[in-house]
Parts: structure tokens; sequence; C-alpha cells
């Protein structure tokens, strides 16, 4: 599977030189007891990629974005960004090496507002002391002005600026799930993990959701990678796909060669085709 | 910003506090008897200690129950110090507590990174339990030390009372946890308390928050501690038992975790409960410290359950306020004045005095049951939050950074 | 090993009392366990530590005083009956007195009644304290519940008399008799020569000997006899430690039924795996938390009765607070929800404080506690027994 990527990646002919890839899983896996939830898998995201992530429940995609942003190790393999290992480091160490995600089963900070919530986001970027902060310098005001302006301009990406100061506990679920790629974002990664990003939204919604998503990528130059279990929304977006099945990777290529994978049908319809 | 403007305030702010300290202690010490200058003094020590206790508990969510051991730490370092120390030592005796604070918040602090690593592995009531018995742990070595006097205590000299420093002292205290709110460094902390798992997704380094959480929240509860020490001139193991802790832990919940104003609200009101009954001098029968004792708390459990029944768990509103002031004391002088008929009950009286913390104890109880979230809940006071809550109106998400 | 371990921390160790150290030990442990319960189930079913719990123990151990006060051993009425006692021997001289006729029957009643006034004032606090704070914030519900056992502790102090004689002991229980096994006899020379001065004390007897001489051997026996019981290896305990320990047995064995076998205990099994939805299933979880506390408060209540009566424990209203706090920390050592790690963790730790005390600590002897919790935890973060679920994300 992974030499049929690495041709593909090839082909690009007019680059003079074969860009390094982005983000780069070589036999990634994890044992939970006796299940193998995620077993050698390997593919390898190019800058600049809108990468699918698919798979039947239970595939072990979820826990494939958690061996990438550290928040389990992996028992095996390696994962390499941006040529560098980065398997078993801590969540906050990725982050920082410019990973960061959304969550499956929703993860915001319940209590702040939307603004505070993005703010967080950006902390990270942080220049400023904990002393200046607890002396309330000018610096550090100056930092929580400008972290404000930017989670401003992010929540206005998401189009969720009306909203700004209710707090995320209180939102709908579809605004939840914006406001958390908003988060995200404000960490200025470069890579982006969805996990599944439009899960319980109206087709309208969605609509809105993929133009954010090709925002992200073509103006902000993010590279993405998401998980999705809408077919239409996936390959109506995604550029590259690879397909888990109970922990292993059974397809990867674009959206046209994805749909007519018969193992592809088999592990999504449950029976050989 | 202008900085020339922000020096100016700044410098002006510095000022009017540390000459209203020194305003209030010259005040306190002309004017008032001298247990009541005592009480300004102790209501000092436990706004700090509420607040800091705050900052651990509220603000970065680590459930820390054992306070009193920061606060012991810092009264034994400074009790130590001085009985061995001072007469070498070329300070003279305010400097000489200033230092002592110093040292008392320093040796605080180290404990509180001792706790604090162990919050990194583990959660809520595993953690409670570990920061509860780290205070038995060292009140028990203490009580086996003679050279800190075991459990007869501590006596040294001087005493120095400082009841400036110590109301600068819990100024500090209350600045620096708002000014942690008001930046975005505090929005750290609250993350980690909202969602571990989240923060770290987003580059938290969640050891260096919560150990930096403890280790600041100790070093305020160590000076506290060795402002009590140089105080009374005497100190001993049993000043601070679990109990000091439970009260501490109490100001934070009632005051509402994580709203600072609302610890200095509770600090003052809970440390006020049992006082003020000393200077009241009623008795009261048995009849009717039965009737508001049950009247109390069975009036508002059972309007909590109806409400819980008829409206579900979160309901609130402005009927449940007013059936609370009205009902609780009718409910309680109504059952008060029933056991009244009975000779045995009406003839048997108590001081007051001698019923502070069952008051305390019912207080604690009635407040809990009618607001969980505690008094202020997650909000700073402001006057825009009073009006909405007694219009009843649901309160909007406020900004905490403005 | 010895000699060793005397020059590294200065403390000569005395192999043959061990055997009766940790008897002790099981014998506090197994109280320990059966307050441990009463948490465990609590915060298994509600995940609230109930604080209060240390409160109903106290109040279990003033039912059981002042119910062998009604029964007729009150201070009074021993100190009446002595008096008479008195005088019946002063006008017979051949009088033997002998104490009011002690009848098991009354410790049964004793520690039934213990149980049930327990088991109430466990339901009626659960009702009006804790169940309205059901939804809310487990920090509120631990504010609720040191409210409710400062109530308890100060509204106690007002009524219960305050460190009343622990006549329990003495009157009520007719198991004082001690039983002793020895296990290792004391070395044979030492027996000889307890032998021989007992031959020597008879055979000075029969001659005749003068009064100074008797007293000289009788002393010397004596001494030797101290000797024998010193350097042999036996377990002594009062009948009463028996009866203790087995009644625990017999408790623990009936929750293990109540718990595994009955409809209740499914229930209650059910609503601790997941409370939401075993009430979404139809179990009445009023009725499940209303029973949990009802037996966790029960064997408080026979905790607290056993140990005043069989161990004479002197009682006053603050003193729930720390055998409270110590079965606290046996139930979070054991893994806190997990019954059998309750009672794991209190025999462990009823064990540790009786072998501090042996190697010469009893000072530490409550401080031992915590540090074997922090030991455990750091290497198993949810206790011995318990499972540290790592959170799915
Ligand atoms: N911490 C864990 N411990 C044990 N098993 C786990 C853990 N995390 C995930 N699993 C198991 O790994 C498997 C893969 O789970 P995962 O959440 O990755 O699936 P998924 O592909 O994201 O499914 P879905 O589309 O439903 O989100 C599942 O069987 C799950 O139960
Ligand atoms: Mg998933």
């Amino acid at each position: 599977m992974s030499e049929h990527l690495d041709l593909s990646q090839v082909n690009v002919d007019e680059l003079p030189v074969v860009p390094n890839p982005l983000l780069k899983l070589e036999g990634a896996t994890i044992q939970f007891g006796g299940l193998i939830a995620v077993n050698q898998v390997s593919f390898e995201i190019m800058p600049g990629d809108l990468f699918g992530l698919i798979g039947p429940n239970g595939a072990g995609k979820t826990t494939c974005f958690n061996l990438i942003t550290g928040v389990y190790k992996p028992t095996g393999g390696s994962i390499k960004f941006e040529g560098n290992e980065i398997a078993g480091f801590n969540p906050s160490k990725i982050a920082r090496a410019g990973i960061c995600r959304t969550f499956q089963n929703i993860r915001l900070f319940g209590a702040l507002s939307a603004l505070e919530n993005v703010m967080v986001g950006g902390y990270l970027r942080h220049k400023t002391s904990l002393l200046s902060g607890l002396a309330l310098w000018p610096s550090a005001i100056r930092e929580t002005e400008e972290l404000k302006e930017q989670a401003m301009q992010l929540l206005e990406v998401v189009n969720l600026t009306d909203v700004a100061h209710a707090r995320a506990r209180d939102l709908p679920y579809g605004k939840q799930r914006r406001l958390e790629i908003a988060r995200a974002m404000a960490t200025n990664p470069r890579l982006i993990l969805l996990d599944e990003p439009a899960a319980g939204m109206n087709p309208q919604e969605k609509e809105e959701l993929k133009e954010v998503v090709l925002r992200i990528r073509d103006e902000f130059g993010k590279t993405v990678l998401l998980i999705e279990h809408d077919m239409k929304f996936v390959m109506g977006l995604c550029e590259k796909i690879v397909v888990l099945d109970h922990g292993e990777e059974i397809a990867a290529g674009p959206p046209s060669e994805i749909r007519s994978n018969p193992k592809v049908i088999e592990a999504y319809l449950g029976e050989p085709v | 910003m202008n900085l020339g403007k922000f020096f100016a305030v700044r410098g002006f702010s510095v000022a009017v506090a540390i000459l209203g300290c020194l305003a209030l202690d010259y005040a306190a010490q002309t004017y008032l008897q001298d247990y009541i200058v005592r009480l300004v003094f102790l209501a000092g020590i436990y706004i700090t200690l509420a607040v800091s206790l705050n900052l651990i508990n509220g603000i970065t969510g680590q459930f820390s129950i054992g306070h009193a051991a920061f606060y012991m730490v810092g009264a034994y370092t400074g009790g130590t110090l001085t009985k061995f120390f001072y007469d070498a030592s070329p300070l003279g005796a305010v400097a000489w507590l200033i230092a002592m604070i110093l040292a008392g918040a320093a040796l605080a602090g180290v404990a509180g990174l001792l706790v604090g690593l162990p919050s990194l592995r583990l959660r809520g009531d595993y953690l409670a339990i570990v920061t509860l018995g780290f205070g038995e742990i060292i009140r028990i070595i203490v009580i086996n030390q003679p050279e800190l006097g075991g459990s007869s205590g501590l006596g040294f000299a001087p005493k120095v009372q400082g009841l400036w420093l110590v109301w600068l002292l819990a100024v500090i205290c209350v600045a620096v946890c708002r000014n942690l709110l008001k930046t975005s460094h505090g929005l750290a902390f609250l993350a980690v308390r909202e969602d571990e798992v989240a923060a770290q997704a987003m580059g938290i380094n969640l050891t260096k928050t919560k150990v930096t959480a403890f280790v600041i929240g100790a070093a305020f509860a160590g000076a506290a501690g060795a402002l009590l020490a140089m105080n009374e001139g005497y100190i001993n193991p049993d000043l601070f038992k679990m109990d000091v802790s439970f009260l501490i832990l109490t100001m934070v919940v009632l005051g509402g975790a994580g709203s600072i104003t609302g610890s200095v609200l509770a600090a003052l009101t809970l440390f006020a409960i049992p006082e003020l009954p000393r200077l009241l001098k009623i008795d009261v029968s048995l009849a009717y410290l039965i009737g508001l004792t049950a009247g109390a708390i069975g009036f508002v459990s059972l309007l909590r359950h109806h409400q819980q029944r008829y409206h579900g768990p979160k309901a609130k509103g402005r009927m449940i306020t007013v059936a609370t002031v009205v009902g609780v004391p009718l409910a309680g002088l109504g059952l008060g004045w029933l056991l009244h008929t009975f000779t045995y009950l009406s003839d048997q009286t108590y001081e007051l005095n001698n019923l502070r913390y069952v008051i305390l104890a019912v207080t604690l109880i009635v407040v809990m049951l009618l607001r969980p979230e505690g008094v202020m809940g997650h909000h700073e006071f402001s006057w825009k939050w009073v009006q909405k809550v007694l219009t009843g109106r649901k309160p909007v998400a406020e900004e905490s950074i403005s | 090993m010895d000699a060793l371990f005397y020059t590294l921390v200065g403390i000569d160790l005395n192999w043959s009392s061990l055997p009766q150290q940790l008897v002790n030990g099981l014998v506090v442990g197994s109280i320990y366990a059966l307050i441990a319960l009463g948490y465990t189930m609590v915060y298994g079913v509600l995940r609230l530590i109930n604080f209060a719990h240390g409160e109903v123990f106290m109040l279990g151990a003033y039912t059981a005083l002042l119910s062998s006060w009604v029964m007729g051993f009150s201070p009074d009425a021993i100190r009446k009956f002595y008096e008479s006692e008195a005088a019946k021997k002063l006008a017979d001289p051949s009088y033997v007195e002998r104490s009011i006729p002690a009848d098991p029957f009354n410790l049964v009643i004793m520690i039934l009644l213990a149980m049930a006034v327990c088991a109430v004032i466990g339901a009626v606090i659960e009702f009006f304290a804790y169940r309205p704070m059901r939804n809310q914030s487990r920090t509120a519900a631990l504010i609720t519940a040191i409210g409710v056992s400062l109530l308890l502790q100060y509204a106690g102090s007002l009524f219960l008399p305050a460190s009343p004689p622990p006549s329990v002991a003495m009157e009520v229980n007719p198991y004082q008799t001690n039983v002793s096994v020895t296990l290792v006899p004391a070395p044979k020379e030492i027996r000889d020569k307890f032998d021989d001065s007992v031959s020597a004390l008879e055979a000075a007897k029969e001659s005749g000997a003068d009064a100074e001489t008797i007293g000289d051997l009788e002393r010397k026996k004596n001494d030797l006899e101290g000797q024998v019981a010193a350097t042999a290896t036996a377990i002594t305990m009062t009948q009463g430690k028996i009866v203790m320990l087995l009644t625990v047995l017999v408790l623990m064995a009936a929750l293990r039924f109540l718990v595994l076998k009955t409809p209740a205990g499914r229930s209650m099994r059910a609503a601790s795996h997941d409370f939401d939805s075993a009430s979404l299933m139809g179990i009445n979880v009023n009725r499940v938390v209303t029973f949990t506390f009802m037996l966790g408060s029960a064997l408080a209540g026979a905790g607290a009765m056993m140990l005043v009566t069989f161990e004479g424990t002197s009682m006053q209203p603050f003193f729930g607070m720390a055998p409270g706090v110590k079965a606290f920390v046996a139930a979070v050592l054991g893994g806190i929800g997990n019954i059998p790690g309750a009672v794991l963790g209190g025999i462990l730790m009823g064990l540790a404080e009786t072998l501090v005390t042996w190697l010469g600590f009893s000072n530490y002897k409550d401080a031992v506690a915590f540090v074997i919790l922090f030991i455990v935890l750091m290497f198993r973060p949810g206790g011995l027994l318990g499972s540290s679920k790592v959170e799915k994300v």
C-alpha cells in the first residue's frame, strides 16, 4: 500500500524536487490488551494535502489521531512529523511542534466563553512570562489583547462572532464543532486533524463547513487530515483518502479509486462483492 | 497603551494599598479592643488562605483539601527560625517578620511542589486524600520532634503583630489571582480545570501548570502561617488540624469555586459566623435549637426535592429565593414554637456562644442545598451581577477577561 | 539480621511478640474494614465521599452505650451494686464479690440496636442532605457532607455525655477471660528454672520455713514466671476479640450474599456500574441509594458497638473522625468503590499500624496509613484492587 502511495507522489513531475512529507506514518501500531486497534498503518501526508481517513465504526481512526497527537503511545512503528520522530512525545509537545486537532466527542472548555476557548489555542505562542501576568505588566496586557484580536478573527472564519461571549457549554452542537476548529486553528498548526467535523450537522451546515475547511487549506495554507463518515462530504472534499478497517489499512488513493475499490465496499457493506 | 500612565496608575494603587493597610493597622490598634484586633488579623489570614486555595482548587481544578499543611509549614518555619536565630540576627523586629514571611512562603512553596507532583498521576478524590494525608503526616512528624516543641507546642520571642502586613498579604494574594485571570496566562489554568486532555492538545504543559498553581497557592498559605506564628509567639500542631483544612475548603466552595470575590466574602462570613455569637448574649432553648436546625435543613431540603421532581435538577428562579427567605425562618420558628410546648425542651437552654459551630454547620448545609455552585458561582462580584440575581434572570455568560 | 537492624535503626526487635501484634492488627483491621465498607459502597453508587460516616460510627457507639445503660448497666446502677456488694462482704467475709451477671443476649440486643439506629440515621442523612445534591458538582456534595459531619459532632457534644466511663466493656461483656495459645514455648533453661523455683517454694512451705524465706521464694517464682511469659511466643486475647472477629466474618459473609445473590444487591451493583443507565433501566435508584446508606451505616454501627464493648474504647462526640478518616484511607487503599478492596485495605491498615508499633514507632502509628497510601497510589493510581480507568478520548 505504502509503495503505491509513494509512486503517486513521485508522479508529480512538474516539481524539480520531491517535497518531503509533512507527516509520515510507518507501521504505526497500538494494542489495548488483546485488541490491536491500529495495526501496521503507513501513509504519508504532503504539505498542502486535504487528506481523508475513513472506515467503518471502530476501525481505529480516532485511535490513529490519538497516536499522532500523543494521547496514546504507539506500541510499534514510527510517526514522523517534518522528518522528526514524534511517536511517544507528550501531547503538548506535539501541539507545539505544529499538529493540532479537534475531538470526536467535543471537548471544549465548557465554562469559558467561545472567545476564551480560541484564546487558549493561542496560548502556546505566548512570549511573556507567567510573572508578568501575575503582576499585570503592560507586556502581558498587550499580549492578551493581541490574542483576543487573533481569536476574534478566527471566530469570524468559522462564523461565530455573534456568540463570542457565550459560554461554550451553552452553544448548539454545530457551533461547538466549528468552535473546536477555530480553537485548533488558533495554535497556528501546520497540520490540523479534524475528527468527524460534520457529525450531527444538517446538509446546509455541512456545505458551510466544507467552505471553512477549504478556506483553512487554501487561505491559511494548512494541511488538513480529516475523519468523516459522510461519504459524500469526504469524496467531495478530500484529494487523497486512506481507508482503515479493523485497525488495518485496506486501501489508499484518490476518491475515484476508493469509491470503486471492492475491499472498501466489502468493509462498509460487510460482504464480498 | 500609554506606559507613563500605566506606571502612574500602578504606583498610585500600590501606594494606596500599603497606606490603606497601615491606616487599618493604626485604626485597629487605637480604637478596637484587643480581641477584635485579633479577629481583624485572622480575617486577613483566612482571606489569604481561601483565595490561595481557590487558585489550586477553583481555578486550576485540582481537588486539594489539605491546605492547612502549607499553612503549618509556613508557621513552623517562622517559629523555628525565630526561636533559634532571631537573637543572632542583626534584623529589627519588622524586618525579621518580613524575612520570616518570605522564608515561610519559600518552604511552603517547596511543600507545594512535593504535593503538586502526584497531581499529575492522581485525579479527583485520590488526589484529595493524598493532599489531606500530607497534612496529617507533617503534623505527626512535628508532634514527634521535641526540637519543634512536640505536641505541647513551640514558644518563641519576639511576638510581632504586623496587622498591616497580614492585610497587605491578603491584598497581594487577591491581586495576583485577579491579574492571572485578567491575562491570557490564567486561561491555561482554567483550561486545565475544564479539560486536561483538550488543554494538552492545545499545547498547555500540564505538569508546569498544575505544579505552578500548587506552588503559588502553597507559598501564600505559608506566608500566612509565618504571620500567624509571629503574631502569637506560640504555635502548636493542633492549630493545623484537618478541621482547619476543611474550613478553608468550605470557604472556597461556599464562595463559588473559581470566584475570587466569592472566596473573600465566604472567608469573612464563615469566619464571622462562629465569632458573632460571642458578642450576643442570647440564650436559646432546646426547643428552638432543634426547631431552627431541623426546620431550616428540612424546609430547604424538601424544597429542593420538590423542585427537582417537578422542574428538573438545574431549575432556578426567583420563587426559590423568595420561598427560602420566607420559608426557612417560618419553618424554623414554627417548629420551635411547637416544640416549646414540651417543658423538657423549653426548660433546657444553651448560650448562643456554645452553639457557634452548630450554626456554622447548619449555614453550610443550607447554603450548599440552595446554591451548590457556591454563592457567587463562577462569577466575580459586580453590581450588574447583584442586579441579575435579585431580578432572578438567568445570569448570561460574562467575560472574565476584559 | 537483628543485629544488623539494630545497628541500622537502633531498634531491638522483639520477635516473640510479633504474632501477638499481628493478631491485634487483624482485630483492629477488621473494624476498619467494617467502616471502610460503608465508605466504599456509598462511593461506588454515588461517587460521594460520605464524610459524615465517621459520625454515624460515633452515634453507633453512643447507641450501644446508652442501650447498655437502659438495660441496667448505667454507671449509677453499677456503683450502687458494688456498694451493696461491699456491704455484704463486710457482713460476711467469705462472700465473693461478683459483677452483675452479664448475658450474651444483652450484647445481641445492643448490636442490633446500634445497627438499626445507624441505618435510620444514614437513611435520614441521605434523604435530607445528599439527595438534593445528587445532580450537583461533587465538591458541593462533599462540602454538604462536611457540614453534616460538623453538625453531628457539635450537636452531639451538646446532648451526649462527654467521655462517659467505658462501663460497657467492664460490665456488659461476659467474654473477658483471656485465651492463650503458645506457639513457641520459652527456652528450656528458663522453664526449668521456673519449675525449680516452684518446687523450692512448695518445699519451703511444707517444711514450714519462716515468712521471709517464703516471701523471697515467691518473689523469685513470680519473677521467673514473668520471664517465661516474655520469652515465649504466644498469642493472648480475650474471648471477646474472638467473638468480634467471628461477628465481622459473619457480617461480611452476609454482605457478600446480599450484594451478590439478592435482587437488591443486583440493583446496587447495577447502579454502581452506571448510575444513569440503571435508572433508565427501571431500577428505583432512590431506593438503591437508601439501601446502600442503610447497609453501610449498619455495618459502621456494628463496628462501633464491638469496639466499645470488646476493646473498651472510650468515647466522646468527636471520636468518630479518626477511625472515619482511617477507614476512608483504607477504602481508597483498596480501590474506592470496590467491596473486597475495602476489606483488604482495612485489614492491611490494621496490620500496618500494629507493625509500626511493634517496630517501636508507635508515635507514628497514625501517619503510617497515609504513607502506605502514597506508596500504593504512586504505583497503582486506582488503589490495590481498583481499576485505574484510562479515559477514552
Ligand atoms: N483506551 C482504549 N482502551 C481500549 N480499547 C480502546 C481504547 N481506545 C479505543 N479502543 C478500541 O479501539 C477500537 C478503535 O476505536 P476508534 O475509536 O479508534 O474507532 P473509530 O474508527 O474512531 O470509530 P468511530 O467511527 O466509531 O469513531 C475500538 O474497538 C475501541 O473500543
Ligand atoms: Mg472515532
